[in-house]
């Protein structure tokens, strides 16, 4: 199956050993064994299914794991651009969906994203410099 | 021996169609092909070929009776769906709309309502607007090519507010903290006009919807309104739901904090979270900022009540896991002083509980409020504070410099108006007058001005619905005398929220003369109802017919009785808030007969509570004698000055019982 990156770009499949991941797993008992892994899959089994999205923000915000997380399974292209604002970097497109589709979804005008992300951005911004400055 | 007729819905525009073999879909069911039990199967193959997904969607069989030269569904529902809403005879069902007539103007293009205390978008915010829109019609293209399969275009319509009714599709637009302009409820008109039949209905949850959308026209719909910086976004789907509050926030006299400033912020971080638009169910957000709760915070997923802690910094008590639907629970309190800075990042740790552990296995146990039963709720809050105290420190802060940012987009309204005395002398010479006064208006902060209620529940009329003349009308006296500023109301009424007291004997003229000076506010013909069968796919029973029934019996007598709240559901589901009314109806099918069953004593404000069941459910005809005799029972006990729940409260259910199992 097609694999894109965060651009929707096809990449060539990948043969490091990867850590599956169920929606119902654990998060600590995950991050246990993330160590072990530059690879990680976090599986949906259908697109409206969204703990994904939480598990996936959890690995990376919660536990720091920067390696690759990739999403498999059913996912829309219309979920483009959460996937990748929860920390997704790969994607194994699904059957009904090529890769194509992703690509489009990224087109400037499509996805707009989350509405107060330009105000949140500047806050923080604003935020770190004060750190920086103290 | 079962006679049959194949229907479904088509994709397009929405509208009820009757499949007639060779001749494909007919739009009325008399020209249907019929099929007895053995025929009906191969029927049903042919009725679906391989490319019917793109046509037509729902296809399957009901059961018919011929009537001469008529075919009558058996189903009560199916019988709607062929003919049009019950209470709208005037609405008959099938293809109404000529998609080629040229449109006039927008009402925005001429007048933007300055004053107006809602929340002014700029070109950043008008362009999510205008991009969302886009990507739903790209979405329905995409549908009607069949790139999009049905169960996937589904959840993204329903994000986009479009349901598929009995009728056509709905499409519910979202009146963020219930606060409009004159400009934004004209461009409601307008879309009224121009792309439904002439009128829109106002729900419990501060929207308003549109009950005749064609598909192929809701793109065009939705551009309309976000000229006006109006939208659907996640007024439905399982997804953080339109933040709703109380209709007299920043004009109510027992104001702590006004809500609509954090309301927004919410509105905005929900609107396209990443992690939290494929919820395990729909999550409704209420917040309030008053000492009297208007907004029914603790009947809903999060309940928020702003108010200030001893240093006098605004603070936010953060409730979760009320709801009402099949298993109502009042919500569990999680902390009473949340910071201001906090506020996101808090409500990210009880989504992000919720979005890992609520169920996905039980529609009806998938609500945070059965996660917190089935976890017990101090499992929950230990794990809502771990999940919170694991946040990094720099996500979500609202700091102050982002408060500030989106309050500076809020007009701050100027009360320079006095009382000179002019509604004392109107009150002194017109009765009628002044009984609506007392119904129909609400204490201002500012002493010069006063907040009056419209209500939408004329004698005869359907809760909630308001035709396109009179949104313009309503508009206008905005304009005229409210700082061209609407409120809506989770009771389906409208506010004009700042009217000077010397204005409102010439503002009531001008509501009588538009028919909307109905003086019934808190009354029982100000009844709560959701459409019901007439309309919704859902409903098990109607709604409106019976609420009508019930505000002519009590018509002479509503004022005696005083305030009383009574809410209407026709199916579990609540959207009427049945649960929360002193006097809930819930419709129910038993046998093809509609039945409603009765339950007291609820409530939706800061005594929130959960009305009992007084009794087995009663057919349609007797409704209006059972509730009659329960508010008998309530006349004669009542103390001076004391309300129906109140004495409901003081006495317990055993009297009402009484009086209702003698007159079942």
């Amino acid at each position: 199956m097609p694999l894109v990156n965060t651009k929707g770009e096809l990449i060539a499949e990948t043969t490091i050993p990867a850590l599956r991941v169920a929606p119902d797993a654990k998060p600590d008992a995950v991050a246990a064994q993330l160590g072990a892994y530059a690879l990680v899959e976090i599986e949906f089994p259908k697109f409206r299914d969204g703990r994904g999205f939480t598990l996936a923000r959890t690995l990376r915000e919660r536990y720091g794991y920067a390696g690759d997380l990739r999403a498999v399974g059913h996912f829309l292209p219309d979920q483009f651009r959460a996937l990748i604002g929860c920390g997704f970097t790969s994607f194994l497109t699904p059957p009904e969906h090529d890769a194509a589709q992703y690509a489009a979804a990224l087109r400037p005008g499509r996805q707009p994203g989350q509405l107060l992300r330009r105000s949140l951005n500047r806050a923080r911004e604003a935020q770190l410099e004060q750190q920086a400055a103290a | 021996m079962s006679l049959h007729v194949i229907t479904a819905n088509r994709l397009h525009d929405g509208v009820s169609v009757w499949f007639a073999g060779a001749r494909g879909w007919a739009e009325h069911v008399d020209a249907a092909a019929t099929y007895d039990d053995a025929a009906l199967e191969t029927a049903l193959a042919a009725a679906q070929p391989a490319d019917v997904a793109a046509h037509v969607v729902d296809v399957r069989a009901v059961p018919v009776t011929r009537e001469g030269a008529h075919l009558v569904p058996v189903a009560h529902r199916e019988q709607i769906r062929a003919r049009g809403p019950s209470v709208r005879a005037d609405l008959p069902a099938g293809p109404w709309r000529d998609g080629a007539a040229p449109l006039p103007p927008l009402p925005s293009a001429s007048s933007t309502s300055p004053h107006a205390g809602i929340y002014r978008y700029d070109e950043y915010d008008r362009d999510f607007l205008r991009q969302r829109a886009r990507e739903f019609g790209d979405q329905v293209a995409r549908r009607r090519v069949g790139a999009l399969s049905e169960d996937e275009f589904k959840p993204l319509r329903l994000m986009n507010g479009v349901y598929l009714q009995l009728h056509a599709y709905m499409l519910r637009i979202a009146i963020p903290y219930g606060v409009l302009s004159a400009t934004q409820l004209r461009q409601f008109a307008y879309v009224a006009r121009h792309f439904d039949r002439g009128y829109g209905h106002f729900t419990t949850r501060q929207n308003i919807q549109f009950n005749w959308l064609r598909l192929e026209d809701v793109p065009a719909a939705l551009a309309v309104l976000a000229e006006a910086d109006l939208h659907g976004i996640q007024t439905s789907g399982n997804c953080i739901r339109n933040v709703t509050t109380d209709e007299y926030a920043g004009a109510a006299a027992d104001e702590i904090i006004d809500p609509r400033l954090y309301a927004e912020i919410m509105r905005q971080w929900s609107t396209d979270h990443p992690e939290f638009t494929y919820l395990p169910r729909k999550f409704k957000i209420a917040i309030t900022g008053a000492a009297h709760d208007r907004a029914a915070v603790r009947v809903h997923d999060i309940g928020i009540e702003a108010h200030r802690n001893a240093a006098g910094e605004p603070v936010f008590r953060i409730f979760a896991g009320g709801g009402l639907g099949r298993t109502p629970y009042v919500a569990i309190k999680l902390r009473d002083e949340v910071p201001v800075a906090e506020l996101l990042r808090y409500n990210e740790a009880i989504l992000r509980t919720y979005n890992a552990l609520g169920r996905r296995d039980n529609l009806f146990k998938s609500r945070i409020k059965i996660l917190i039963r089935e976890m017990k709720p101090e499992a929950f809050i230990q794990m809502v504070e771990d999940e919170y105290a694991a946040l990094p420190p720099d996500y979500c802060v609202l700091t102050p410099d982002l408060v500030e940012e989106v309050a500076a987009r809020f007009v701050v309204p100027e009360f320079p108006r006095q009382d000179t005395g002019a509604l004392a002398k109107a009150l002194a010479g017109d009765a009628d007058f002044a009984a609506w006064v007392e119904r129909n208006t609400n204490p201002h902060r500012a002493p010069g001005y006063i907040s009056v209620a419209i209500s939408l529940k004329p004698a005869g009329g359907i809760p909630g619905d308001a035709s396109a003349d009179e949104m313009d009308a309503v508009a206008d006296l905005a304009d005229q005398y409210s700082l061209g500023e609407i409120r809506v109301s989770h009771v389906q009424n409208l506010v004009l929220p700042h009217v000077a007291k010397d204005d409102l004997y010439a503002l009531y003229q001008g509501l009588k003369r538009a028919g909307l000076a109905t003086a019934n506010l808190g009354l029982v013909s100000d009844l709560i109802s959701c459409p019901g069968m007439d309309y919704c796919a859902l409903a098990s029973a109607r709604s409106i017919p019976v609420g009508q029934r019930l505000a002519e019996r009590f018509a002479g007598r509503e004022r005696e009785i005083g305030t009383l709240h009574v809410n209407i559901s026709g199916c579990i589901n609540a959207c009427g808030h049945h649960h929360v009314g002193h006097i809930g109806l819930l419709g129910a099918d038993k046998n093809g007969e509609e039945v409603y069953q009765i339950t007291l004593g609820g409530a939706a404000d800061e005594k929130a509570a959960i009305g009992s069941i007084v009794g087995p459910a009663v057919s349609t005809e007797k409704v209006p004698d059972a509730i009659e005799a329960i508010v008998n029972a309530y006349i004669a006990r009542r103390e001076p000055g004391e309300r129906f729940i109140d004495t409901y409260r003081r006495l317990g259910a055993a009297p009402f019982k009484e009086a209702f199992n003698a007159a079942r």
